[in-house]
């Protein structure tokens, strides 16, 4: 079983009685190992999903979002190692829980579609193989209920002919087709959360058009919950109800998409929404990547003492420079870290 | 492409490409000079008439493209002429000899494939790890020590010390072990499987693991995991078949090169193998033998080839036929 191990997590259960979100992330941290030092991919991180919600996850290349979304499902690559944080799915601590539990929940309550379709298919065996797997696996039913179950999620994702797609191989379809492909796969047993690291990105721009309406309307059918995980604010702006802005592994800023949109608070969220020439066209238009906004995100690998932000930030004060801000309320459901906005400060060495 | 017009493409075109070994060969051959000539002539006693009377009786006079179609026309019928050294059919002592080399490599290459396989898999699930480390430096150093030495040490260890298993030859000359022919002989196969075994599993090992660490960062392995798949089904079923076909060349190239490792096992062995075979009969100019067995290993590796590439197909479905 493929799982990052989790040196120091908080063992605290989740509040039983209370009702909370689908998902809450908290404080989580996790670190590459490497040779050259620690990397802090993902440093203290915090969100939430409700039920039947989209969190929009956006940020910089490099910024922690695929690192902190395969944590979820405790799929961060090695050297990733969980140093803290709860990730508390349907009540249940996932990172406490034993292997065996994870991959019951894998696939089957919380599942995931992958950026790149064209290699997120196993390339020598045929959809139908790939699909109905997974259900027998999860479920136990036969083979022909399997096909007959996969057959009818290829019709949802607007596949044509499924009884002929089910025999083909993925280097048979195309871009898009391959990603239906992997949208059904994610869906096979309705799971309650569905994770989408960038699932557009690598789509010629029509393409991409026609899988964001897929998405949504997937959502609303199986009224499932999302966490959507991109750099193109177009894309949030047309699917999330609350967005998280990441930079440098940690959360700037997090509300409903209309407060992000209309009332940021934090600096850097500023800054990417100006850097972005018109988000009401959405994605209809080029393909609208962030960093255009000056100096390059740090090294996570020196990361720069007190915000991580300061030296690209217009609003920079000197405390900024020795003190990491904490997230705090800034109005219901609306949170920033920024000690310019009233974040209280923990000193950083 | 249909799948007969794909063998017989193939089929074809190995054909071809055995008449045209043949054809050197045959031409090497013949450049060399009359081996009767050459066998005889500083025999004392020897007249050149009687050089003349056993060139003929040997097929040697003639032009080169009446001999070299003689000769092709007699190993279309697997006479392959007569071995001058040990004056029996050629075909015969190819079959003898060819069983007794299968007899070692084809254990072997199946052992290694395994033990490569099971080796690679441990290496590669648990990477920088111990049993990593310890696998990969065992396989790189069976790859670099030379297989006579490897085949030296099993004979000092388990014949000479402890005498447990025969060092030598492929039958007891005496008395067989437990009375039984078919004991007694996978008796005396245990050491040169082995020496080929170490060989053969070093490089492949290697090849599995470095294979298996790729295939295993692939997305579509993410994806398995992320599916709730158990690792059963992630690493033998997903990673594993992608895993092995870079592994099919090289296991290819092993059943086709079969007797580029054989002349070293047999001769440490003294085991009665086509290795063995060829390396006297080249030592002693058995030109009948040396063309025979030349042949057997043109034919080994374009059936290798041949195989490996009906293999990638049915493995790989993005191959397309042509
Ligand atoms: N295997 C690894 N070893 C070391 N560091 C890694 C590894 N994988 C990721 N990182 C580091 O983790 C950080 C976060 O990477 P991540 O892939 O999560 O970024 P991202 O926000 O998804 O970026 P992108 O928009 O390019 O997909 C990066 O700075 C990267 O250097
Ligand atoms: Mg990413």
């Amino acid at each position: 079983m493929r799982s990052i191990p989790v040196s120091a997590p908080d063992p605290s259960p989740a509040k039983a009685g209370q009702p909370g979100p689908l998902l809450a992330v908290e404080g989580l941290k996790v670190h590459f190992h490497t040779r050259d030092g620690v990397v802090r991919a993902v440093d203290g991180v915090d969100f939430q999903v409700g039920t039947g919600q989209t969190l929009g996850i956006v940020g910089e290349s490099g910024s922690g979002k695929t690192v902190a979304s395969l944590t979820l499902l405790r799929l961060a690559p090695p050297p990733a190692r969980i140093v803290a944080g709860r990730v508390v799915f349907e009540g249940e601590n996932l990172l406490l829980q034993p292997d065996k539990r994870l991959a019951e929940i894998r696939g089957r309550r919380m599942a995931m579609i992958f950026q790149n379709p064209a290699t997120s298919l196993n390339p020598i065996l045929s959809v139908g193989q790939q699909l109905t797997e997974i259900l027998r696996w999860h479920t136990g039913v036969s083979r022909q209920a399997a096909l007959d179950r996969a057959a009818e999620l290829l019709t949802l994702v607007g596949i044509s002919d499924p009884a002929a797609r089910l025999r083909q191989y993925p280097h048979e379809l195309s871009g898009g087709m391959k990603q239906r492909v992997g949208i059904a796969r994610a869906l096979l047993c309705e799971p309650a959360l569905l994770l989408a690291d960038e699932p557009t990105t690598a789509l010629d721009v029509t393409i991409q058009a026609q899988i964001l309406d897929l998405l949504a309307d997937l959502r609303q059918r199986l009224s499932m919950s999302m966490v959507l995980v991109t750099h193109d604010m177009g894309v949030v702006a047309r699917m999330a109800d609350r967005i998280t802005v990441m930079y440098a592994g940690r959360v700037c800023e997090t509300a409903d998409a209309d407060t992000i949109f209309n009332a940021p608070q934090h600096p850097y969220t500023r800054a990417l929404l100006e850097s972005v020439p018109r988000i009401d066209h959405s994605y209809s238009g080029a393909r609208r990547v962030l960093p255009s906004i000056a100096g390059r995100p740090p090294d996570l690998l020196h990361a720069p003492p007190g915000c991580r932000f300061h030296d690209r930030c217009p609003e920079a004060a000197p405390e900024c420079r020795r003190t990491m801000p904490r997230e705090h309320l800034v109005a219901p459901g609306h949170s920033v870290s920024c000690l310019r906005r009233g974040s209280p400060g923990e000193e950083t060495p | 492409m249909g799948a007969l017009r794909f063998l017989l493409r193939r089929l074809a075109f190995s054909a071809a490409l055995i008449l045209g070994v043949s054809f050197i060969l045959f031409a090497l051959i013949n450049a060399i000079g009359n081996p009767i000539q050459i066998l005889l002539s500083e025999t004392p006693g020897v007249s050149e008439e009687m050089i003349a009377t056993l060139s003929r009786y040997y097929g040697l006079d003639g032009n080169f493209i009446d001999r070299y179609g003689a000769w092709l026309w007699s190993i279309v019928h697997f006479d392959f002429g007569t071995s001058i050294i040990y004056n029996q059919p050629v075909g015969e002592l190819l079959e003898v000899y060819g069983l007794e080399t299968l007899k070692l490599q084809l254990p072997a290459i199946l052992l290694s494939t395994l033990i490569a396989t099971a080796a690679g898999v441990i290496a590669a699930m648990r990477q920088h790890g111990w049993a990593d480390f310890s696998i990969v430096s065992s396989a790189m150093l069976g790859h670099s020590l030379p297989g006579f030495l490897v085949g030296i040490v099993l004979i000092l260890i388990f014949s000479y010390w402890l005498g447990v298993l025969p060092s030598y030859g492929a039958y007891s000359t005496r008395n067989l072990m437990m009375g039984s022919m078919v004991i007694d002989g996978l008796w005396h196969m245990v050491l040169p499987v082995a020496m080929l075994t170490v060989f053969n599993t070093a490089t492949l090992t290697l090849l599995m693991r470095s294979s298996l660490v790729d295939v295993l960062r692939q997305d579509y392995i993410t994806a398995a995991w992320a599916s709730g798949l158990p690792a059963r089904r992630v690493v033998l079923h997903h990673a594993l078949r992608n895993a092995f076909i870079p592994q099919l060349t090289y296991l290819g190239t092993l059943f086709g090169l079969m007797l580029g490792t054989a002349p070293v096992t047999e001769t440490v062995f003294t085991w009665p193998g086509l290795g063995a075979l060829y390396i006297t009969a080249i030592h002693q100019l058995d030109y009948p033998v040396i063309m025979g067995v030349t042949m057997v290993i043109t034919v080994m590796l374009v059936v290798a080839t041949l195989l490996t590439d009906i293999a990638y197909v049915v493995i790989d479905p993005r191959i397309r036929l042509g």
